[in-house]
């Protein structure tokens, strides 16, 4: 305590803070008595007393007010009984979503899979676990697996984790941390090469097994007996591949021969040689020319493609441009913006085309039967019932989606939705992880070993995309209806918001915008409340 | 509700009775609320530390001692929440020492410091208080809201005991600056590491 200065025969004054520490009764009797003395004679520290009193009355007044509004879901604990027609809507429009999605989207893209080779029935399982890739996938098909099962163990962790003691928790934790580390086992009977920048099978070189290559060029002149997977900035192939290639380069020329299939992810892939089985390709620019032929059916997800040579089975595309002017031994099947059919073209079997205008079709060319377009509108067809109906499907999918967000996590939930409060913060981590996911994604699954991470890690990616929706309709809701308690209003909250984004989502122009506002504002509120919960979780740990 | 009655309600909570559970959040959510909206910058964040608040006082709802009011203990869950939530974030700023020496000693001017008091009604007085350094506001709300002592005071800012009335002053005087319009000093105090 300071005092301040001495007043000739009297005793001192005393300072703010000895006065503030008298009245909160904090000075000791003997401090106390001489304040009080003082004070008795002195009227400017008599006065000061007085004011720093009122001042904590108004101080506690002001901060004990309960003028303000407390949030409805403080006031009451939500309600236990369910609206039923929130569970008959969101099933009946569930099932109807699924439906639709089953008949119109994948059993058409299942049948043409079946058509062109791929017999199996599961697309995924032909897809990821399939031994037409690689032999190592079923170490990755392993690691996915487990890490399914590992994300699962901690859901069952957290949903009993109140049964859990804490050590048993953290000894759980740890488990499964330790086992995720040594999960991701790399594929055996593999030889394994990185070069230093580059790598070079040489001609007249044999590799008895598979062959995983990772160089700043790769260069196979020799032969590799089994698979051929290559990480590399350019590849250039002119050996022979007993097995696939699995290509992930920025640059692909394939002039040698491959037994087996060639699935090529790169920015351009140039066929020269001769491919056995079947050809997929996720590329910008794709040539497949004159003098290369294709045994199986092609695959292509492309922005420019050029087929000049033989592909004996069917062609399923996805480009941007795509010219054929090779023989083809099986139907063609192509969306895109432009198709066009070279003089030399052969096609034996039906060729389609869905696009915005009608394909070139150059006076030399042979198709065994006319082409059947259909012509695509850049506009939603707003006059067809089938456009509104389709509309309230994808309502009603979305509407289900956070019907069961809710009834798994009903704490997460509202936390996402109360997350979007801050829409500057949402929307700058909803950008920064939009953009950063995929670039993380796709740096794990060149290490090889983290390719079942990587996968693993876009899927939860796109759904989470999909989920953003659902915390911005529900903030939406919450704002034109109010924060009521009970799962009624949850979801008649989350209804209206999905309606209205719905409707705005059509709009021409306005509705494209909203859907990316929505994807990085919902996108970031999901990531914030993850945050906030891991970071409860480890701090409870 | 009685001192009896709360004890056989908490007793009801420990044993695993949800309607007991939810008759306590009911009675002491919004109470909580309001603590943590003075506490914390933000409603989203008084929010979420209610949520968060009642989920720790459920798991340590055995640690309570029934000798001593269940609000206190309440509040003191809720305050080292907040503070923590604060903390973690890395906006409070932990210099405690070489703010006596800067404290003004002069007597304030009354009559000013009555103007103040008529002038801002309550509202304004807990938008300014929004204002403040963590810190200061955390020690505000402690003292005034809570009726903590000083030596939980202390103890929840991780500060002396000692510390605590130059804490309580400093606050009152950057909250006099705001709502007299000075609100950026104060902020730039803490920018500048002095409390």
């Amino acid at each position: 305590m300071t005092q301040l200065e001495n007043e000739a025969g009297g005793s001192p004054h005393f300072d703010e803070m000895t006065g503030l520490l008298y009245l909160e009764q904090q000075l000791d009797d003997d401090h106390s008595k001489a304040i009080e003395q003082h004070a008795s004679t002195c009227a400017n520290c008599r006065e000061l007393l007085r004011v720093l009193k009122n001042e904590s009355v108004w101080l506690r007044e002001a901060i004990v007010a309960e003028d303000e509004a407390i949030p409805a879901r403080f006031v009451g604990e939500p309600e236990r009984k369910a609206s039923m027609w929130g569970w008959f809507a969101a099933l009946g429009f569930g099932a109807a979503g699924a439906y639709t999605l089953w008949s119109g989207i994948v059993e058409p893209w299942l049948t043409q899979a079946s058509n062109m080779g791929f017999t199996q029935g599961n697309l995924m399982t032909m897809l990821f676990f399939s031994g037409a890739f690689w032999n190592g996938w079923t170490d990755v098909g392993r690691a996915v697996e487990f890490l399914a099962m590992v994300t699962l163990g901690g859901v069952a962790v957290w949903a009993l984790r109140r049964y859990f003691r804490r050590q048993a928790g953290v000894a759980a934790v740890m488990g499964m941390l330790g086992l995720a580390l040594i999960a991701p086992v790399p594929a055996h009977a593999a030889e394994t090469a990185h070069g230093d920048p580059n790598y070079t099978l040489p001609q007249g070189s044999e590799v008895k097994t598979d062959l995983v290559v990772s160089a700043d060029h790769a260069q196979i002149d020799g032969t590799v007996d089994g698979d051929l997977i290559v990480f590399s900035r350019d590849v250039e192939v002119t050996g022979h591949v007993g097995g696939d290639i699995l290509d992930f380069s920025q640059e692909l020329r394939m002039n040698g021969k491959v037994d087996g299939n060639l699935r090529a992810f790169s920015r351009s892939l140039v066929v020269n040689g001769s491919v056995a089985k079947n050809l997929m390709a996720l590329v910008h620019t794709l040539e497949v020319s004159r003098q290369s032929t294709v045994g199986g059916s092609a695959t292509l997800l492309t922005a420019d493609g050029m087929l000049s040579g033989p592909i004996e089975g069917d062609i399923l595309a996805l480009a941007e441009q795509l010219e054929i002017d090779g023989a083809i031994g099986g139907n063609v099947n192509v969306r895109g913006a432009d198709l066009t059919i070279g003089p030399t073209a052969d096609i034996a079997g039906q060729t389609e085309f869905r696009g915005p205008k009608q394909p070139e079709v150059a006076p030399g060319a042979k198709l065994a039967s006319p082409i059947a377009v259909t012509i695509e509108k850049t506009t939603p067809e707003y006059s067809t019932w089938r456009y509104y109906w389709h509309q309230t499907l994808r309502w009603g999918a979305a509407f289900l989606l956070g019907l069961v967000l809710f009834l798994l996590a009903p704490g997460a939930f509202l936390d996402a939705t109360n997350a979007a409060n801050r829409v500057g913060l949402s929307m700058g981590i909803g950008l920064l992880f939009l953009v950063g996911i995929p670039v993380a994604a796709a740096i794990a699954c060149v290490t090889i070993v983290g390719l079942g991470v990587g996968i693993a890690t876009l899927l939860v990616y796109i759904v989470a995309i999909y989920m953003s929706q659902v915390f911005v309709g529900g903030w939406l809701g919450e704002k034109l209806l109010g924060a009521g308690v009970g799962i009624g209003p949850v979801l008649a909250r989350l209804a209206l918001g999905l309606a209205i984004l719905r409707v705005i989502r059509v709009i021409p122009f306005v509705g494209p915008l909203s859907m990316w506002v929505v994807i990085v504002w919902g996108l970031g509120a999901y990531v914030l409340t993850l945050h906030k919960r891991v970071r409860y979780q480890i701090a409870k740990a | 509700m009685n001192s009896t009655e709360l004890a056989e309600l908490l007793s009801r909570v420990r044993a695993g009775d949800a309607d007991a559970w939810g008759e306590l959040y009911r009675g002491y959510a919004p109470a909580i609320f309001r603590f943590c909206r003075r506490a914390l910058p933000s409603r989203e964040d008084a929010e979420d530390a209610t949520n968060e608040v009642f989920m720790k006082v459920r798991q340590k709802l055995g640690t309570y001692d029934a000798s001593r009011p269940f609000t206190a203990w309440l509040y003191k869950v809720a305050s080292n929440h907040c503070w923590d939530m604060l903390r973690r974030r890395r906006i409070r700023q932990d210099l405690e020492t070489g703010d006596v020496e800067t404290l003004p000693l002069e007597h304030p001017d009354p009559g000013q410091l009555e103007r103040l008091q008529t002038e801002h009604t309550s509202k304004e007085v807990r938008a300014g208080l929004d204002k403040l350094p963590d810190r200061a506001r955390m020690a505000l709300v402690l003292r005034y809201f809570s009726d903590m002592s000083y030596d939980e005071i202390a103890e929840t800012l991780g500060v002396r005991r000692a510390f605590v009335g130059v804490l309580l002053l400093r606050a009152r005087h950057q909250l006099r600056e705001v709502l007299q319009g000075g609100g950026e000093s104060a902020r730039e105090a803490t920018a500048g590491g002095r409390l």
